[in-house]
């Protein structure tokens, strides 16, 4: 017969290796027609005919059987995909069983893991918002911040010529700068119905919102005319403080008054917008300054300066630039700003970092170290765990469990451990970022807080997966690689030789670990006792303080009658034994002011370096309730006012300095800034107000009743209660003038407890890292010691059989778990080395390398290793050789 | 709307071809002289479509297919209706005859629409 060919025989035992869909469409659709020409043939037409007529009712054939072979294809890869799910879902289910049955040990690796991602979680969301996530600004990475440049300033109408290079001559540079902006934080107190609100006040040139970026959510930003001097005031709000003080509504146009002067409101703020950190609202800063933008900042503004680069100006030209400006300044200028000219501009992002990075990346390197040791216990659990597990993988070998079978399901139980550590770690994590954000400078918190965000959450996820395969790889290669007939015949253990080494080599990597953090966390914690024991110069226990700011305007004799009568009237109170006022409390943070002196007739030579001193304005009361002693001469009284000779009290230092070798009392002081000549009449001691590991600078205290201070603290010491304390200051200025907005209430203890919080931060996150390493690491030891115990129990018997007393079989433990920790510490010693190095700057009064830091911590890890191990070898000590060689 | 005609088509050979295996297993080729044969021959369809369709319906579970052979001894696909071929055959016999009747009743209205109806 003629009909359609056959397949040959032979490919139908293909069919054996699986469906081959090409053939069976092939054959379906031939066999159709083969049938339909058998019909038309069996109606009498000629083959040839009933062929064509098959044909032509069939249709294309190359067409269905396209669409076939589609069909087909879609149903292939659907059925790949639904089986890779279920393999996974069955590994997922049975790695699920299996670490349910051994829940004390599952629960020890997720603890485990999830100290180690928990902690490195926390440090990667701080290092996120600080080096890596972009500042929310359109195009962060053209805004920078320039060194020193000055704005131009213009005293009594007549702008003072710019010694350095200005604003304006930056901002000239179009083809580099797309634009300039200064801005400046400071605070005044916004007045209304009730009593006065002190409110953070941002003083930017008007091209500030431009220059960052950002637009007002109502109404607008400042117009080029607002920079001038004597235009309109107008102010924008922050989203915060629209609703707290107008409750959101209607806003624009209305006015409000700051320290007596009227502002209109233009605009506000998107709610996202916190820029400069504390800005309540944004007002402008004239260009020139004018003496009335001082008003917010104590007499002192400290602006930064930030411009935007412009589309394709790099970072190296801006500064090529800026040095070019700099080369027009006359020289002595150029003298006094060598770290200006050397590194005149900074990305916004590392200025507002500050001097945090350091310890931020100090902290980081110690989670991961951490991280690492978590790693090396879990897998050393694991291999442990594998170890005991070497019958139930044979069995599954022989069931017909191919070794990526085997190595698939032991990885699923890895990951499994990681991702519950991980879901436990970011727990952690979320608890501790109240910690973490103090490592943060409050100007990186309020533009770009750390946050557990999708960022961190990646992270976290990347870090269990890649922590899942690094502790899981090697016990699960190595638990598939054995010997399926050894671990049948071994019994449970069948536990190999190389397991014991590499378990070995992970708890000296891990005590080596430990050793390095605990010396790293035992250098910071000297540092912070040595800073506690600094004294700060002052006494800061028992005493309260709150501070008050007068209007510009405010006479100079109506000041003296509220800050007299807060005086007289807490010095009155029988519990209250000495109150004063300051310009400027220590440790306050903050921009100072300095200003260069010189003895009277002997003027500084041109470049003498000589350092300023700071420009203080104090009562009497405020050494005796600070507790700063007078080392010679007389305090200031209330007589010391405009109408007396002009005297000053200095400090110890600045006395050494200006007349070493005589008696500073009775001398007279100059200032090339122009300041009149005035006699010292007292030396005080040092205090330490820039912070306790800042030495301290030179100081001069001028007489309140002389020229009382716009920005004043009001201290008093007493033995009330701190709540009590705080509200007789209060009640005292409230009482001296009931309109009086008082900020910034608390007391001494706690400003200096806030002066040292960073350093505390970083001080407690790395002992608590210290701490947690080297708990892990004793877990490590333990496991191997108690694990290398059991597996000797018959050796051991023996040797006790033989006549090895218990005592030779504690040694030989102990002795095995000593060597363990020597070569530890004799490996971590080197990386305490470098790791101190890089602690360096963190540290105070205490040396990288200090021998006492490193003999100490060695020590203490032998000590702890030692004890960790006495169970299991005083288990092996009292082993009973009868009992051993029955339970065999 | 040529579309809308092939989807109906499309339909309409699909649930001929479930009505066609709910005698009994059957290869392609029975399936289409059934149809041939219950249709009268009037329905206007190429039978190299009905591959396609039985194919698709495989896919979804209303049919099972294996190889055997058939009363020529020649080796052929046979097609299974399944329990779910069955339901979706029942669903659609249904839906087919409500359509049908509304037709029906439609084209073989005797009154003209009432103006208060429009």
């Amino acid at each position: 017969m003629t009909f359609p060919r056959l397949e040959p025989r032979w490919r139908r035992y293909l069919r054996f290796f699986g469906p081959d869909t090409r053939r069976d469409v092939d054959d379906e659709l031939e066999s159709h027609l083969a049938m339909r020409v058998e019909e038309y043939v069996a109606e009498g037409l000629s083959p040839a005919e009933a062929r064509r007529k098959a044909a032509e009712r069939f249709g294309s054939v190359a067409a269905t059987r396209a669409e076939c072979l589609a069909i087909a294809r879609g149903r292939r890869r659907r059925a790949a995909r639904a089986e890779r799910l279920s393999d996974l879902w069955s590994d997922l289910r049975h790695a699920l069983r299996a670490l349910w049955r051994q829940r004390v040990f599952s629960a020890a690796v997720v603890g485990t893991l999830a100290l180690g991602i928990g902690a490195t979680t926390a440090m990667f969301s701080a290092v996120d918002a600080a080096f890596l996530r972009p500042l929310p600004f359109p195009r962060p990475e053209q805004l920078v911040t320039l060194r020193n440049i000055d704005i131009p300033f213009a005293p009594a109408g007549q702008v003072l010529p710019s010694r350095r290079p200005d604003i304006g001559a930056v901002g000239a540079v179009r083809e580099i700068f797309s634009s300039v902006a200064a801005y400046a934080s400071g605070g005044l107190n916004l007045e209304g119905a009730g009593p006065p609100l002190r409110v953070g006040v941002a003083t930017v040139t008007t091209g500030f919102f431009t220059t960052l970026g950002v637009h007002p959510a109502h109404g607008r930003s400042f117009t080029g005319e607002e920079g001038r001097p004597g235009y309109a005031q107008v102010a924008v709000l922050s989203y915060g403080l629209w609703q707290r003080w107008f409750g959101g509504g209607a806003v624009l146009g209305r006015s409000i008054r700051l320290n007596d002067r009227s502002y209109t409101i233009v605009g506000v703020m998107p709610r996202s917008f916190t820029f400069p950190e504390g800005a309540d609202l944004w007002i402008p800063m004239t260009v020139p300054l004018t003496f009335a933008s001082f008003e917010p900042f104590r007499g002192f503004l400290a602006s930064q300066v930030v411009a935007r680069l412009a589309e394709g100006a790099s970072l190296g030209q801006a500064r090529a630039e800026l040095r070019l400006l700099w080369q027009r300044a006359p020289a002595e200028v150029r003298a006094s700003f060598p770290e200006a000219i050397a590194d005149p501009l900074a990305p916004l992002q590392r200025t507002l970092l500050g001097d945090r990075r350091t310890s931020l990346l100090v902290l980081l390197g110690a989670t991961v170290l951490l991280l690492l040791i978590a790693c090396a216990n879990a897998t050393n659990l694991l291999l442990t765990r594998g170890a005991g597990r070497g019958r139930e993988i044979a069995v599954r070998a022989v069931l017909g469990a191919t070794r990526q079978q085997l190595v698939r399901l032991l990885l699923a139980e890895s990951v499994i451990l990681a991702v519950a550590g991980a879901a436990a770690g970011l727990a952690l994590a979320l608890g501790s970022l109240g910690l973490i954000r103090t490592l943060l400078p409050e100007a990186m918190n309020s533009v770009a807080a750390a946050n557990i965000d999708f960022r961190v959450l990646a992270f976290a996820v990347v870090l269990a997966s890649a922590t899942g395969l690094g502790f899981g790889l090697l016990p699960a290669l190595s638990a598939a690689r054995s010997d399926v007939a050894t671990a049948m015949k071994a019994g449970g253990g069948g536990a190999t030789r190389r397991g014991d080494r590499v378990r070995r080599v992970l708890v000296v990597g891990e005590l080596a670990l430990a050793l390095t953090l605990l010396a790293g966390a035992s250098l910071m914690l000297r540092s912070f006792r040595a800073l506690l024991e600094t004294h700060p110069g002052f006494r800061s226990q028992h005493v309260g303080t709150l501070e008050l700011t007068f209007p510009a305007q405010t006479p100079r004799a109506a000041e003296l009658a509220v800050l007299d009568g807060t005086l007289d009237r807490l010095r009155g109170m029988p519990d209250i034994a000495a109150a004063g006022v300051v310009n400027d409390l220590p440790l306050r943070g903050g921009g100072r002011i300095a200003i260069t002196v010189e003895p009277e007739g002997r003027p500084t030579p041109p470049d003498g370096g000589r350092p300023g001193a700071r420009y203080l304005q104090a009562s009497a009361g405020y050494f005796h309730a600070l507790g700063i002693p007078l080392l010679a001469g007389r305090l200031m009284t209330a007589r010391d006012d405009s109408a007396a000779p002009p005297v000053v009290v200095i400090s110890a230092t600045m006395a050494r300095e200006l007349w070493p070798g005589e008696d500073p009392v009775g001398q007279r002081l100059q200032s090339p800034a122009g300041l009149a000549p005035r006699t010292v009449i007292g030396v005080v001691s040092d205090v330490r107000e820039l912070g306790l590991d800042q030495a301290p600078m030179p100081q001069m205290y001028f007489p309140v009743h002389e020229t009382p201070p716009q920005n004043v603290a009001v201290v008093a010491r007493g033995t009330l209660p701190p709540g009590a304390l705080l509200a007789a200051l209060r009640g005292a200025v409230r009482g001296a003038d009931s309109t009086q907005a008082v900020y910034d209430v608390r007391m001494m203890d706690d400003v200096m407890a806030s002066s040292l919080a960073p350093r505390r931060a970083n001080t407690q996150l790395i002992t608590a890292f210290g701490a947690l390493a080297l708990l892990l690491a004793l877990v490590g030891v333990y496991g191997v010691v108690a694990y290398g115990v059991a597996q000797r129990s018959r050796e051991l018997a023996i040797r006790a059989a033989l006549g090895a007393t218990g005592g030779n079989l504690l040694r030989l433990v102990a002795g095995e778990s000593a060597w363990l920790a020597l070569i530890g510490i004799g490996l971590g010693i080197p990386a305490t080395y470098a790791f101190s190095r890089v602690l360096a700057s963190l540290l105070y009064g205490v040396e990288p390398t200090d021998p006492a830091t490193y003999i100490g911590v060695a020590a203490a890890l032998l000590v702890a290793v030692l004890a960790a191990t006495a169970g299991p070898a005083r288990r092996a000590a009292g082993l009973n050789p009868v009992d051993v060689m029955r339970a065999e | 709307m040529p579309d809308d005609r092939i989807d109906i088509l499309r339909g309409t050979l699909d649930l001929l071809i479930l009505k066609a295996l709910s005698w009994g297993p059957a290869h392609g080729y029975a399936v289409a002289r059934w149809i041939e044969q219950a249709t009268g021959d009037a329905f206007p369809i190429e039978e190299g479509s009905l591959y396609p369709a039985l194919h698709r319906l495989e896919e979804r579970a209303l049919v099972e297919a294996g190889w055997g052979l058939s009363e020529n001894k020649r080796r052929a696909r046979f097609y299974t209706i399944t329990a779910a071929g069955r339901r979706a055959l029942r669903a659609q016999v249904d839906h087919w005859e409500r359509f049908a009747r509304a037709v029906f009743g439609a084209l073989s209205a005797s009154a003209a629409p009432r103006r208060a109806d429009l």
